[in-house]
């Protein structure tokens, strides 16, 4: 308690180190915490892109579909997956897809395309496909009057074959009994852009692309989205556990690649930060180094009436730690307003970057505890350890030559 | 387009083979001449059930199917229904689909003709070939009482896919029994065999011809012949033109 009482007053005696330190290492604490909120907002961002854009937060599919798909390895217990998914309190909502390669037939030209089964009512409330219709309208899954199914076609697509909204397309793929599935479509929608991942897609309504490729009521695939988003890897295991017959992944084993590229940018990101840091906290430690050696005497006087060696360890120590609790308190005070901004509002871009058909203009960071708190345990960590140096020296002050100096 | 070339295959292989009852003597190259000789000129009408099996589904069609000489042929599935009218038209060595839904006549490029036809173990490539054993295979048989045994291996100038074929026939009746195919390595790759005999226009031919490829488990095409007519008035060149192809029926 009596070295808490002179730590405390010794933070004091010399104001303007010590409000010059406290500076520095409020700098460092807000200098790590925009970075990190930057960093964590803008992949949060991009995550929120693509898994909004088509991958969901988890997906379900039979065995090993992801990564061999094939048309056969259909999910076709629907029922006992959908009523898992229905009740599950942490799914916000879900899809069923099937998927298909093709041929697209125009009027002239031919080529290569994707087919996505999505059922009409329920794939927009786990992506942005409303917002990505660019022409036309959103598909329904009743024949209009001639009899004719719906489809919405990527832009890409659209381009290559010539075709707009009230064209005829001929789908021609291999049916799931071998058959070979041949029919005629009218293009309600055009989807995305040329940039879009379905920019070669076509979008059928689920019911029709089941009884195209002879599917009957199976699915290739559940999209679903997680109340929350961070939690989405618990709720996969979760998910599997309830449902072992089938194979749950969150996107990060589905966009593995990604996944990693984007781990990588963040390790090295920090990296980066923390090495900044630590070069404030060289100042730091100088500082530290200083008040040390100017107070020789008087760690001289206390050693001689009776402080142990730790009792100085212990000493500058709390010094430095309450110091650089002191900075990061403020630190944080300060910067706090300025990442909610950040967080809610955003730096607006002069222009606006066009992901997968989905337009962004502002770049947002993150606000949460890990951005605000990581830096503050790393900022008071490295207080700590750096005051054990100077705390040692002080530790080995002989009080004889202490006193003898000046 | 597979199951087109192996319908003909098979036609080839009936036709062939009814007709050449009487010429058992030990000449190889004779047999198989005389059959190929027998089926030129010939034409059949055929209605048949194609049964293909897979580990996932199984699925059953009918089919009619009329051929003129070996370098026409056409056929039209009948049942189920949803591919009521889709037809293949097989001329020389080109062959066109036709998809009645949306009205399109699809030429098979060649790079699909090893693709499956209609999703079965026959490739398209099977129903286009033209059966010339004779002129592109060298032939070593080998009998005992009951059967020959046909060793084909192509020639130097054959264009062909086969290592080998080996072809089992035997004498009472003079009926295939089998076609076992195997690669350039000697790997056996599909057996083709041929039971049920039955009379069909008054000749004696097997009725059930199924192909099991060996390195697909669970995998087979079974044919079932269900009426043959031989020799039928109806069909001419005509029988085999695009507009034909294109006709409602």
């Amino acid at each position: 308690m009596l070295t808490l009482k002179l730590a405390y007053r010794n933070i004091f005696r010399q104001k303007r180190r010590s409000l010059l330190t406290a500076i520095s290492m409020s700098f460092g604490y807000m200098l790590f915490v925009i970075t990190l909120s930057m960093v964590e907002g803008s992949w949060s961002n991009i995550v929120d892109i693509f898994t909004l854009d088509h991958t969901g937060h988890i997906q379900i599919h039979n065995g090993d579909y992801a990564k061999r798909p094939k048309i056969h390895k259909t999910i076709r217990d629907r029922s006992s997956v959908e009523s898992i998914l229905v009740d599950h309190s942490e799914v916000a909502s879900w899809a069923p897809r099937v998927y298909s390669p093709a041929l697209a037939y125009g009027t002239k030209k031919t080529t290569p395309a994707q087919i996505f089964g999505i059922e009409p009512k329920l794939e927009p409330t786990v992506t942005r496909i409303l917002q990505k219709v660019s022409a036309g309208s959103f598909f329904s899954a009743s024949p209009n009057s001639d009899g004719y199914f719906s489809a919405m076609v990527g832009a890409g697509l659209a381009r290559t074959l010539n075709i707009v909204v009230g064209d005829e397309i001929v789908l021609i793929a291999n049916g799931a009994d071998g058959s070979i599935a041949n029919d005629i479509f009218i293009i309600t929608g055009i989807v995305g852009n040329v940039t879009s991942f379905d920019r070669k897609g076509i979008y059928l309504p689920l019911t029709v692309a089941q009884e195209f490729l002879s599917l009957g009521s199976d699915v290739h695939e559940y999209s679903i989205l997680a109340l929350d988003k961070h939690k989405n890897e618990a709720l996969a295991v979760q998910l599997q556990a309830q449902i072992p017959s089938v194979k749950v992944s969150p996107w990060q084993e589905i966009q593995a690649t990604f996944y990693k590229t984007m781990q990588a940018d963040k390790d090295g990101n920090m990296f980066v930060v923390g090495l900044i840091v630590f070069i404030v906290f060289i100042g730091v430690l100088n500082t530290v180094l200083m008040s040390v050696l100017e107070r020789t005497r008087e760690f001289g006087v206390l050693k001689s009436i009776g402080s142990r060696p730790g009792d100085l360890v212990r000493l500058v120590f709390l010094e430095t730690v309450m110091l650089a609790a002191l900075s990061v308190f403020v630190g944080f005070l300060l910067i706090l307003p300025l990442i909610y901004w950040f967080t809610d509002v955003g730096l607006t871009m002069g222009v606006a970057v066009e992901i997968g058909g989905v337009e962004f203009d502002t770049m947002k960071g993150e606000l949460s505890a890990f951005v605000m708190l990581m830096p503050m345990a790393f900022i008071l960590i490295t207080a700590g350890l750096i005051s054990i140096p100077p705390g040692l020296r002080a530790a080995r002050i002989m009080p004889r030559v202490a006193l003898g100096s000046h | 387009m597979v199951k087109i070339m192996r319908f003909f295959l098979i036609v080839v292989l009936i036709l062939s083979h009814s007709a050449s009852a009487n010429a058992a003597d030990a000449d190889p190259r004779k047999i198989i001449d005389e059959m190929e000789q027998l089926y030129r000129g010939a034409s059949s009408d055929i209605k048949m059930t194609m049964v293909v099996e897979t580990p996932q589904y199984e699925r059953k069609m009918q089919l009619t199917g009329q051929s003129l000489g070996k370098e026409y042929g056409f056929f039209r599935i009948l049942s189920p229904r949803k591919d009521r009218g889709i037809a293949t038209l097989k001329r020389d060595s080109e062959m066109w689909n036709y998809f009645p839904k949306i009205n399109k006549v699809i030429k098979v490029p060649p790079s699909m003709m090893m693709g499956s036809w209609m999703g079965s173990d026959f490739t398209n490539d099977d129903l286009v070939k033209e059966t010339q054993l004779i002129d592109s295979y060298e032939i070593v048989m080998v009998e005992n009482d009951l059967e020959y045994l046909f060793t084909l291996t192509p020639t130097q100038q054959a264009v062909t896919v086969w290592g080998k074929i080996e072809y089992l026939v035997s004498k009472a009746p003079l009926l295939p029994l089998s076609q076992t195919f195997f690669d350039e390595d000697g790997e056996k790759i599909r057996v083709i065999s041929f039971s049920e005999p039955k009379m069909f226009d008054g000749r004696m031919m097997p009725s059930v011809l199924e192909v099991r490829p060996i390195n697909k488990d669970g995998y087979s095409t079974r044919i079932i012949y269900d009426d043959i007519i031989f020799d039928a008035q109806n069909i001419t060149a005509q029988t085999f033109s695009m507009r034909n192809l294109k006709a409602r029926f």
